[in-house]
């Protein structure tokens, strides 16, 4: 967060307390209704998710052989498998591999793309123009694609598919913070600290990354909501979660067999990550109003 | 023009080259040796020394590099190989594939285009009105949609509950062409949805955004109608990031194709690379995503050209 004091210079964080400038964001968040509605939404679906065990719900295993494909109502809410099991309690806990599965590819790919996207835009050079050209490259197949190839690669499964994600998230992340740091390197702060002898490590970590991270942030969230879409997809082809690990991908590819006969079987499960990615988007969207306010367009 | 052209054309070369070689590493990194892949799908006992010879055959005893500079010769002149599966080769599996995923991919991405723009201009012209209210939460929605949920709902409604459009498959126009159209509307709309929702977000963003610009003050000191400013000064000037984002969603298309031609069993590439994948079938998945990434840089190298036409001072740099 860069703050503009009254004699017009740039100077990384603000002077005020940290707990007043707490309260203030939050403030600011509270007042954007796109940032609250998203936040809602995520809110509700996490805590389905967490919940989901303490809920009263029968196990997502169990198998109640005298409501195969049941519709609605009754001890099954939102009706049955072709199992017999019950489809509401399936999604709160396909909710979980679901969310986790999204939340941790992106985590990984924070974690691998942001130290390379800083070093590539500080360092420049040759380091810069061959991470580039690679990322340039994975950029040329369609991310679904390469995600599909990548988890073929790595063989099914969740963690495969996860990992498969966050490789395919890498490049919008290094990309992203690359050309913050191209904008901001040559900045006051960042010459005032090489000049009283900071270490390269400390100028990148403790100053360019404060002020390059907000578009991150953002792309972050939004991030998610790709990644819940990717690894659902996944699911539905066959190489995310195996069952009878249940997850919203396998759960609306089952669903799509009886659509006629139990139609939420698919379109419940649609619905949910349709929510999920709404809310995210919306929380990423409320974010950049917030954070990032010159680059709507981007 | 041309020399821009030219260069762009030029531009895209390493990164054919670049995208070919992640292509080949990935296939490389497959488990399993691909000889015993081959064996294995035609179930015969083979000696070592069979082995041996077979590797010399298909080349694979030499280094990594060389074999990718045979297999990237053959690939040129359309040579991928056999499939695994069918024992075809992979050029025959691959050819009667395109011509659905083309048509409903062109088909989704023009009725895009048609919606997204006009809805985009309503929403920026009129600000902070209803109209601009409901087009961009309606884009919200859209951009939010899973492919499995607007295609779900089309299923189950339009196909299976009112019988007005078949549930899956795919009709040649050269075979029936009222049949071809009908088996195209649905998988169509599923892709067109949320391409339609980012071109709206975009062309709104954009026109907000060149609305505020001095030359439009000036078109309307000038005494032109609002109509004629937005349709003469603002809109080729607003296109261009809205053409950037034409570009990217051709790519959009081939990822949504691996859902949708799955969902509605349309035999296309996308369902071909789903279907090779699953049957471990290399040779075809290799051709499959190969031949997307060059359609995908194929269609960027068209966006380059049209962003140099409509803005000379981007051919000039």
């Amino acid at each position: 967060m860069t703050t503009t004091t009254a004699d017009g210079l740039r100077r990384p964080g603000g002077s005020r307390r940290i707990g007043t400038r707490v309260k203030l964001a939050a403030q600011r968040f509270a007042a954007n209704p796109m940032a609250v509605c998203g936040l809602a939404l995520v809110v509700f679906e996490v805590g389905l998710a967490l919940f989901a065990p303490v809920l009263p719900l029968p196990s997502p295993d169990d198998i109640d052989t005298l409501a195969m494909l049941a519709g609605p109502g009754g001890t099954h809410w939102l009706g049955t498998d072709d199992l017999g099991r019950d489809t509401l309690s399936r999604l709160l806990w396909g909710a979980r591999v679901s969310l986790a599965s999204s939340t941790c590819s992106v985590a990984l790919a924070l974690l691998v793309g942001v130290p390379l996207g800083l070093l590539s835009g500080y360092l420049g050079g040759m380091f810069d123009e061959v991470v580039m050209r690679i990322l340039d490259s994975v950029m040329a197949l369609p991310p679904l694609v390469l995600a599909l190839t990548i988890a073929a690669v790595l063989g099914p499964g969740i963690v495969n598919g996860t990992l498969a994600i966050a490789i395919v998230a890498v490049p919008t992340f290094t990309r992203l913070i690359r050309g913050q740091v191209l904008s901001i390197k040559h900045d006051d702060y960042v010459a005032a600290a090489r000049s009283i002898g900071a270490t390269r490590r400390a100028i990148i970590f403790r100053h360019v990354l404060p002020n390059a991270i907000n578009p991150v942030i953002v792309q972050a969230a939004l991030g998610v909501g790709f990644a819940i879409i990717t690894e659902s997809s996944l699911s539905f082809i066959g190489l995310g979660a195996q069952p009878p690990t249940p997850s919203w991908g396998s759960m609306v590819q089952v669903g799509f067999q009886y659509l006629e006969l139990a139609p939420l079987l698919a379109l419940a499960p649609a619905a949910a990550i349709f929510v999920a990615v709404l809310g995210f988007n919306l929380l990423g969207e409320g974010l950049r109003d917030l954070l990032d306010p010159n680059a709507r367009l981007r | 023009m041309l020399r821009y052209a030219l260069a762009r054309v030029l531009a895209t070369i390493p990164v054919v080259v670049l995208t070919s070689i992640i292509v080949f590493a990935l296939m490389r990194m497959l488990p399993g040796d691909p000889i015993t892949v081959l064996i294995g799908q035609a179930h015969v006992d083979v000696g070592e020394q069979q082995l041996v010879q077979m590797r010399k055959d298909l080349g694979l005893d030499q280094p990594v590099p060389i074999q990718y500079l045979h297999w990237i010769k053959r690939a040129v002149s359309g040579d991928f190989g056999r499939s695994v599966q069918s024992r075809q080769p992979v050029w025959d599996v691959l050819r009667p594939r395109i011509l659905p995923t083309v048509q409903i991919g062109l088909t989704a991405w023009l009725l895009a285009l048609v919606v997204g723009i006009p809805i985009g201009i309503a929403t920026a012209t009129s600000q902070n009105t209803w109209k601009d209210w409901a087009g961009s939460v309606g884009a919200l929605i859209g951009a939010a949609m899973p492919y499995f949920l607007v295609g779900g709902l089309l299923i189950y409604f339009v196909a299976l509950k009112w019988r007005l459009l078949p549930a899956s498959g795919f009709v040649s126009p050269f075979v029936d062409f009222g049949a071809s159209v009908r088996t195209t509307i649905l998988p169509a709309l599923t892709l067109a949805l949320g391409l339609a929702a980012v071109i709206t977000r975009q062309t709104r963003a954009s026109f907000i955004d060149v609305m505020q610009r001095a030359f439009i003050k000036t078109a309307r000191a000038k005494g032109l109608t609002e109509q004629r400013v937005v349709s003469r000064h603002a809109f080729k000037n607003a296109m261009l990031p809205v053409v950037t984002i034409l570009g990217i969603q051709l790519a959009t298309v081939f990822s949504g194709a691996v859902i949708t031609e799955t969902i509605f069993a349309v035999p296309g590439i996308g369902r071909l690379l789903v279907d090779s994948i699953l049957s471990r079938d290399y040779p075809v998945v290799q051709a499959a995503v190969l031949f997307i990434s060059l359609m995908v840089v194929a269609a960027n190298l068209a966006v380059d050209i049209l962003y140099g036409l409509l803005d000379p001072r981007i051919r000039e740099a």
